[in-house]
């Protein structure tokens, strides 16, 4: 879901992105222990970021573009435990953030280029086309 | 790249997000009915397609474990095989065992093996960021589970069912910190209020007991049940450390009977007198 939500970010804007995080993190509480509510607060910053980070981008290759998924699960991972904590979320084992943060971060951007595909397909599907307005110079 | 849409304002659409986000978060833990209920009925209308994900990635996280875990497995190994030789070397003495445990379960009237149980199978750790010490097991509501009823082993408590959908649910180990329960020491009769503590295999009881209590270590340490959520008499360990040197606050190690690591099977109480009345 975190992967989805960070390329929907990419994907979709910051706005649309925020929206598709929203609910993707509230279906991930429904179907996690997690209380309802929780990775929805923080999945739409991410994706917010992500997109804002994006768009700063002068140049996208594949290296950086893994690079940049890997980075930006590995700190939506670290956001979703710090938020837990926050809200006595004790179910978590400190001694193995760091290991657990890093092993997310490689398979999801393992995984992330099929995903992406998909993502993009849904993100761009009902965008109204972009209309160029020029002045009339005379 | 993405197309920016027409008069997009996306710092109002997260602040309105994070309010809602806030929102549910407030409801829920104020234990508003209807939120459970969605988060319940998701569940269970995601089961089948768990089921479906866990048996299609079950050879992938063999062959993870396998790589990443060979270590632990290899020690592991050892471990059940000194295990093993030990239980052997005391199946000789087992009858004579067995009449002992008798002689002290009836002076300290434990109808513990009385206690009506279901038997669950562990599935697992349940999916998600937030799931140590807890684990998830194979039956739900279907089967007359219900939040909050005790969960055993053979040897004692394991800990309690948190929450329970219609074929799964997840159980709260005793080692969790969110963790208590009502306890009684059988020698001296005084009782206070244990927790989990994050360790493994160790509850720490040091809310209720008297400073100047008289306990020894090895005395062994069962639920009180009275008000609390878990019937009387369920054994939970022995102390290890009676802290007797305390001028102050007491706190008793308990070393829990029954082994959280390693468990295959559970039994979770359904049917016990006063189950589920208190807290």
């Amino acid at each position: 879901m975190l992967l989805v939500t960070i390329l929907a970010g990419i994907h979709g804007g910051p706005e649309r992105g925020a929206l598709v995080a929203f609910w993707a993190g509230l279906l991930y509480d429904s179907i996690t222990t997690a209380p309802l509510g929780l990775h929805a607060l923080v999945f739409p910053s991410i994706a917010m970021a992500v997109s804002s980070l994006e768009r700063r981008m002068l140049r996208n290759t594949l290296v950086t573009d893994a690079l940049g998924v890997a980075a930006a699960v590995a700190t939506g991972s670290a956001a979703v435990v710090a938020v837990g904590e926050i809200f006595g979320q004790a179910s978590f084992d400190p001694g193995t953030l760091g290991e657990r943060i890093l092993i997310s971060a490689l398979l999801t951007t393992a995984v992330a280029a099929p995903v992406n595909r998909v993502v993009a397909w849904a993100a761009a599907a009902g965008l109204p086309v972009t209309i160029e307005l020029r002045r009339d110079q005379n | 790249m993405a197309a920016p849409r027409p008069a997009e304002r996306p710092r109002h659409t997260l602040l309105i997000l994070a309010a809602a986000a806030l929102t549910l978060l407030t409801l829920q833990f104020r234990g508003v009915e209807p939120l459970d209920a969605f988060q319940q009925g998701v569940r269970d209308i995601l089961s089948p397609v768990r089921s479906v994900v866990d048996r299609v990635t079950d050879p992938v996280r063999t062959v993870w474990d396998g790589i990443f875990d060979y270590g632990d497995l290899r020690g592991e190994n050892e471990r059940l095989q000194t295990e093993l030789a030990r239980m052997r070397g005391e199946s000789l003495t087992a009858e004579a065992d067995d009449e002992l445990l008798e002689r002290l379960l009836g002076e300290v009237d434990i109808a513990y093996t009385d206690l009506e149980t279901v038997v669950v199978r562990i599935l697992g750790t349940p999916p998600g960021n937030f799931t140590t010490h807890i684990v998830e097991i194979d039956k739900g509501s279907d089967d007359g589970l219900a939040e909050g009823q005790p969960v055993v082993t053979g040897a004692g408590l394991v800990g309690r069912l948190e929450q329970v959908d219609r074929a799964r649910s997840i159980v709260r180990l005793a080692t969790h910190p969110d963790f208590r329960v009502g306890v009684r020491l059988v020698d001296s009769q005084d009782e206070g209020l244990a927790r989990g503590t994050g360790d493994q295999d160790v509850l720490v009881l040091d809310a209720g007991i008297r400073a100047d209590a008289s306990v020894s270590v090895g005395e062994v340490v069962t639920t009180s049940g009275g008000r609390s959520l878990f019937p009387a008499d369920i054994p939970v360990g022995r102390v290890s450390d009676s802290d007797n040197d305390t001028e102050f606050r007491r706190t008793i190690v308990v070393e829990l009977a029954a082994g959280l690591e390693n468990l295959s099977f559970l039994n979770v109480v359904i049917g016990a007198p006063g189950l589920g009345e208190g807290r």
